[in-house]
């Protein structure tokens, strides 16, 4: 069975030297994979911002890792995004071998590719408060910090290394992009190595924009369940160490993924809602396979979106639908029924996720859902189900119709 | 880049109108609104959606709730494909740069949720405030079907947007790609600027809204310029490092080249160490008001219509990172 697990061979050099997350159910990869596995949820009371007068008021908040290799002081100016991205980042780069023993990059220009869509929104909020109280202290810091490229500028002072840096800010696909793009950056020469990751911080505003609009569960988030409610909100971040196999090689660096395919596109039917068709979904699906030169048969596991609103879950098993056609479709799994829905860090979690799932050849297990809907019911994944296959399909899909898929495959 | 590409096309939204030519007239003519805030005031030049073209958007069902940023980008770029007829949008890509991004409708919402109560916050607005909203309309309206991108950043994000795009053209991803950027004005903004202190280096310096778009495509013979170099990612975070970043970029082009002066904000003691023994180009004109991002988008298509055969257009960046372009005509 080894033999064909590692048998698929890509016409792509793009390759994952190195990961690190900060999620909801561990402040570093092992600690998350390993309740991921179990099949252990995150929800709990919201404490971190304040949702009283919300319909719902739990979620699923992130464990806080200590930063102790920066000043207090330093440390207590950071957002909480940034707080949740410097571990991740860090531990991405110690994975890699790219952290020198003093703490920074071994490159002194490492490119980053990068997703968050509230920026440390947390700052921006307190700025709006003080202005409108009249209040003028601390302003200074909070709207100084509050943009995404202050994020960056933590990462990259923190981190000891400068160079470009790419947010990209498309709703909920953009930590699958910031991943593309990464990998778009290698496949066309324009970078030999990047750090792409994304980070996401529970914030009001955005807490009550889902709120508002009844998209959050009022109990469990159950993905791909005919009796879904909505969505759970999370926080996290997760980055990866993605360069050229010929970079990774010259380096010695111990080669840990691969990244052999990505689509995007861009579903026009609504701000909020996806075609219910799927057809956009469906074709970004299909792009990511052709530039891997796939057919859908070698995908042995799917991290979808599932975000556990109706729309969403629909649409999506509706394209999954139409590309697996098979008796023995993909083993799906939405891992927000666990960890919530991190919006700029889901796609990087989730991709951390499937490699990982390549890597121990483990698939999480879809909890909370209990009555599957008719598109994909025994597609998903129960409790210590081996992965058979050698490629994982990473889809998210996001407001304002941005959809992304990659494919990532066994070394 | 292995090869340079072609700026095909612009489209211009400002507060003098549409027209690229009105950059410069918008910069002279001051169509001013005076804002107050109870701490400060300042000359804010903004664009009326109600008149024309601008009003052209305005009944369009997914564009009539839509926040102002919107209108400003899908003018810019649908002037672009306005002048191109012969290139199918379902097959361009679109690249967005925001330094602010939905800021009046996120205020607007939080504002709301605050006063209001939590229970009581707007689904209508909600969705307004995410930042890739605005070029989703775009994409709707325009028919535009490439691949799509919201960048966030410093104001020198521009120049991260060109990159994107010429990425794309090398890839094969597609065969052109608008990069447009933008940015729209909320009175709380003036706080934001005071409270950074972003006003004490620039104290004539006004606040203005709107956006720019390029149309870029592999090289080609009608081309109105030609991008030879995208330099980006010069990093920096205060005074000394701003310097290093400066000078380092600066030496990453032909000594012979001049660099536009666009040096405005509280980066210039930095930028003009660095430029020392440069030439200066004045392409990309005087102005007295700030629109981040579009400003970058605006520099660069003056640049283009300049006199100017070959020159270097900097994007300093206001708190994290420098970029430049190199262009010819």
């Amino acid at each position: 069975m080894a033999g064909s697990f590692y048998s698929v061979q890509s016409s792509q050099e793009v390759v994952v030297t190195g990961w690190g997350c900060v999620s909801p159910l561990g402040g570093n990869t092992e600690s998350t994979w390993s309740r991921l596995i179990a099949g252990e949820g995150a929800r709990a009371p919201i404490s971190c911002i304040p949702v009283e007068g919300c319909r719902v008021v739990e979620g699923a908040e992130a464990v806080m890792p200590k930063i102790d290799w920066l000043p207090k002081k330093s440390v207590s100016r950071l957002s909480r995004a940034a707080r949740l991205a410097l571990p991740a980042a860090r531990e991405a780069m110690v994975d890699a071998g790219i952290l020198g023993s003093d703490g920074r990059s071994v490159f002194s220009r490492l490119e980053m590719s990068l997703s968050t869509t509230a920026n440390g929104m947390e700052l921006g909020e307190a700025f709006l408060q003080g202005v409108w109280a009249g209040n003028t202290r601390q302003q200074s810091s909070r709207v100084s910090r509050y943009p995404a490229q202050q994020q960056v500028a933590d990462l990259q002072q923190s981190l000891g290394f400068s160079g470009p840096a790419m947010v990209v800010s498309n709703a909920c696909a953009s930590g699958a992009n910031a991943i593309g793009h990464a990998a778009d950056l290698v496949r066309g020469g324009f970078a030999n190595i990047v750090l792409a990751g994304g980070f996401e911080a529970l914030c009001e505003l955005v807490y009550c924009g889902f709120d508002c609009l009844q998209a959050l569960a009022p109990d469990d988030c159950r993905p791909f369940d005919a009796n879904r409610r909505g969505l759970m909100l999370g926080e996290g971040a997760a980055f990866l160490v993605i360069e050229s196999a010929v970079h990774a090689a010259a380096r010695g660096a111990k080669i840990k993924g691969r990244i052999i395919g990505y689509g995007h596109t861009t579903d026009t039917h609504h701000i909020t809602q996806p075609d219910p068709t799927g057809g956009p979904l469906e074709i970004c699906i299909r792009r990511a396979l052709d530039q891997a030169g796939l057919q859908h048969s070698a995908i042995g596991h799917i991290n979808a979106h599932g975000t556990g609103t109706p729309f969403n879950d629909s649409a999506e098993a509706a394209a999954f639908a139409r590309v697996f056609t098979e008796n023995s479709p993909p083993r799906l799994v939405s891992t927000k029924a666990a960890i919530g829905h991190t919006l700029g860090a889901a796609g990087t979690l989730e991709a951390v996720f499937s490699l990982l799932a390549l890597q121990t050849r483990r698939i999480p297990p879809q909890i909370k859902t209990t009555t599957p809907i008719p598109e994909v019911a025994g597609w998903l994944a129960q409790p210590g189900e081996v992965l058979e296959k050698p490629v994982v399909l990473s889809v998210n899909l996001g407001f304002g119709g941005s959809n992304a898929a990659l494919l990532l495959a066994a070394v | 880049m292995r090869e340079p590409i072609s700026i095909l096309a612009v489209g211009v939204s400002c507060p003098g109108g549409s027209d690229p030519a009105l950059l410069e007239a918008a910069w002279s003519s001051r169509q001013v609104a005076q804002i107050t805030n109870p701490a400060i005031t300042r000359e804010v030049a903004t664009i009326d959606l109600a008149a024309e073209p601008f009003n052209r958007w305005r009944m369009r069902p997914r564009l009539r709730r839509a926040s102002p940023l919107s209108h400003h980008l899908i003018e810019a770029v649908a002037q672009i494909l306005e002048s191109r007829p012969d290139i199918d949008p379902s097959r361009v890509g679109l690249v967005g740069a925001f330094f602010i991004g939905c800021l009046v409708y996120s205020v607007r919402f939080y504002k709301g949720l605050t006063t209001d109560g939590r229970r009581f916050a707007s689904p209508i607005l909600f969705p307004e405030t995410v930042v890739n909203t605005p070029l989703s309309h775009v994409v709707s309206e325009l028919k535009i079907g490439g691949p799509v991108y919201s960048q966030t950043g410093d104001t020198s994000c521009w120049s991260t947007a060109l990159r994107t795009a010429a990425l794309w053209l090398a890839n094969g991803d597609v065969e052109h790609v608008i990069v447009v950027g933008g940015e729209e004005f909320d009175p709380v903004f003036l706080d934001v600027m005071q409270s950074a202190r972003w006003f004490a280096s620039q104290p004539e310096t006004g606040v203005a809204e709107g956006a720019g778009a390029i149309l870029l495509g592999k090289k080609s013979p009608d081309a109105l310029a030609q991008i030879h170099r995208i330099a980006d990612g010069f990093s920096f975070r205060n005074r000394a490092q701003a310097s290093v970043a400066a000078e380092t970029l600066v030496g990453e082009f032909d000594p012979s080249l001049p660099f536009a002066d666009t040096a405005r904000n509280w980066t210039r003691p930095a930028v003009a160490k660095a430029l020392s023994g440069r030439n200066l180009s004045n392409a990309c004109g005087e102005s007295n008001f700030e629109a981040f991002a579009a400003t970058c988008a605006w520099n660069t298509i003056r640049a283009v219509r300049s006199a100017d055969s070959r020159l270097v257009v900097p994007f300093w960046g206001l708190s994290q990172q420098m970029g430049a372009i190199e262009i010819s005509r």
